[in-house]
């Protein structure tokens, strides 16, 4: 409050009428809903009851503080609208969120294979007793040979032997089956036997 | 309209506590007004509830209505405090400052200020110091929990208005106590001169720090006219003062 200007405008020793201006007077005046003649004898006796004018200060006060808070557009987030909305994204992701993941963050695919160890996978194999096999033709050939069967492999980039496979000496020995999971681009092979 | 009905919604009952929160900083204070409102509200079969003629908005009816009876109880409880009869023989500056400072809160500076103002106290404040011994000692602080409409936002002293917003008040208080006083004067001669609706809307929004747009809608004019009515005052408060040798410093 403008205290200087304030007191400045009303003396120390307050005089006070005995002819208050009615409650609702000062309810339309603050309404401005006066008219022209009567607002100047309001105004006038405003100007000299501090009673009447505190009271018109406060209800001002009141009323504005009501009026701001009516007006305070509730926020967009809580219009029907906004609801709709969200309802409406929120299923939308329930519905496409998984298609949508699945194409911005595919899944590594993973094939798994057991093949039966023919000739072809033999010479492969038995080409060198390497564990791991970097690019090259070797691995061309594996990659090849695997497409020939069926697998969906495009690309290998590597291939791990679980352990240097060597020709059983038996001719009658257990079938042998070739063991593959390939990940990534990565193959991992495991020679099994077929009782095993 | 059925007054039982109004007295009993929770919207009014609200305002109610509201507006006696913002007068009284004590619960206790609080409590009783609140009592004290709802009983005169109730008293005479609602006569007051009933005077409403819907002229005005109900709402607006009931905060004035509140209001006014807030400014009941104040007096009721407070206004039959006595000024001591020391302070009285001192004379009417004396009643003042016991006024400002005891029932406004006023600190005794801005009661020397204010009563050489008035044109209540022309002596110097060193002379102010020494005549105010006895106000110094008068019990004036029997009940603290008292507050005057004018601190319901705090301390007098607190309530120093943004610059920006109310110029005058600004200007004041840069100035030394001798020029304050001088300038204050001259903004009451000023104001004294201009029409009744230009000294309700300074009052109003340099005073009380209403906005222009509710002091316009009291004074029946555009908001947009009462800023630049507010500007032509402010030009001639302005000439005044530098008439006066009064200048920001």
């Amino acid at each position: 409050m403008g205290k200087w200007i304030n007191k400045s405008m009303k003396p120390s020793v307050e005089p006070d009428s005995e002819d208050h201006i009615a409650i609702e007077d000062l309810a339309r005046l603050v309404d401005g809903a006066v008219e022209k003649a009567e607002r100047q004898r309001f105004i006038r006796h405003l100007n000299r009851c501090q009673r009447c004018y505190k009271i018109l200060q406060e209800t001002l006060k009141d009323v504005s503080a009501e009026e701001s808070l009516q007006m305070v557009p509730s926020p967009w987030w809580k219009t029907r609208t906004a609801y709709a909305l969200a309802a409406s994204i929120i299923l939308v992701l329930l519905i496409g969120g998984p298609l949508v993941f699945n194409y911005w963050n595919p899944r590594p695919q993973v094939i798994l294979a057991t093949l039966k160890l023919d000739q072809q996978l033999k010479d492969i194999l038995l080409e060198d007793d390497a564990l791991r096999w970097e690019k090259g033709k070797r691995l061309n050939r594996l990659l090849a040979a695997l497409q020939q069967k069926g697998l969906q492999v495009k690309e290998l980039n590597l291939v791990v032997l679980s352990k240097p496979y060597y020709q059983k000496k038996s001719l009658f020995g257990p079938a042998e089956v070739l063991q593959i999971r390939i990940e990534n681009n990565v193959a991992y092979l495991e020679v099994k036997e077929m009782n095993q | 309209m059925d007054p039982e009905k109004i007295l009993s919604s929770d919207k009014v009952l609200e305002k109610i506590e509201g507006v006696c929160k913002r007068h009284f900083s004590a619960e206790n204070d609080q409590n009783e007004c609140y009592v004290f409102v709802i009983d005169r509200l109730k008293s005479d079969n609602f006569k007051r509830l009933r005077a409403y003629k819907g002229k005005s908005k109900l709402s607006t009816y009931l905060y004035s209505l509140i209001n006014a009876l807030v400014v009941d109880f104040r007096r009721k409880r407070y206004g039959r405090r006595r000024i001591p009869s020391g302070v009285v023989k001192l004379g009417k500056w004396a009643e003042a400052v016991y006024r400002l400072v005891c029932w406004q809160k006023f600190s005794f500076d801005d009661a020397f200020d204010f009563v050489r103002i008035d044109g209540l106290f022309e002596g110097t404040y060193e002379q102010f110091l020494k005549e105010i011994a006895p106000i110094r000692n008068a019990p004036c602080r029997e009940n603290p929990t008292f507050q005057s409409i004018d601190e319901l936002r705090g301390s007098p002293l607190q309530n120093i208005v943004d610059s920006d917003s109310n110029p005058l008040e600004s200007l004041i208080q840069k100035l030394d106590r001798e020029r304050r006083i001088k300038a204050l004067r001259v903004i009451r001669e000023t104001t004294e001169e201009l029409s009744e609706k230009d000294q309700l809307l300074v009052r109003l929004v340099y005073g009380s720090d209403q906005p222009v747009s509710v002091a316009a809608k009291v004074i029946d004019l555009p908001a947009s006219a009462a800023r630049g009515r507010l500007k032509d005052l402010l030009t001639k408060y302005r000439e005044r003062l530098l008439a006066e040798g009064i200048r920001e410093p």
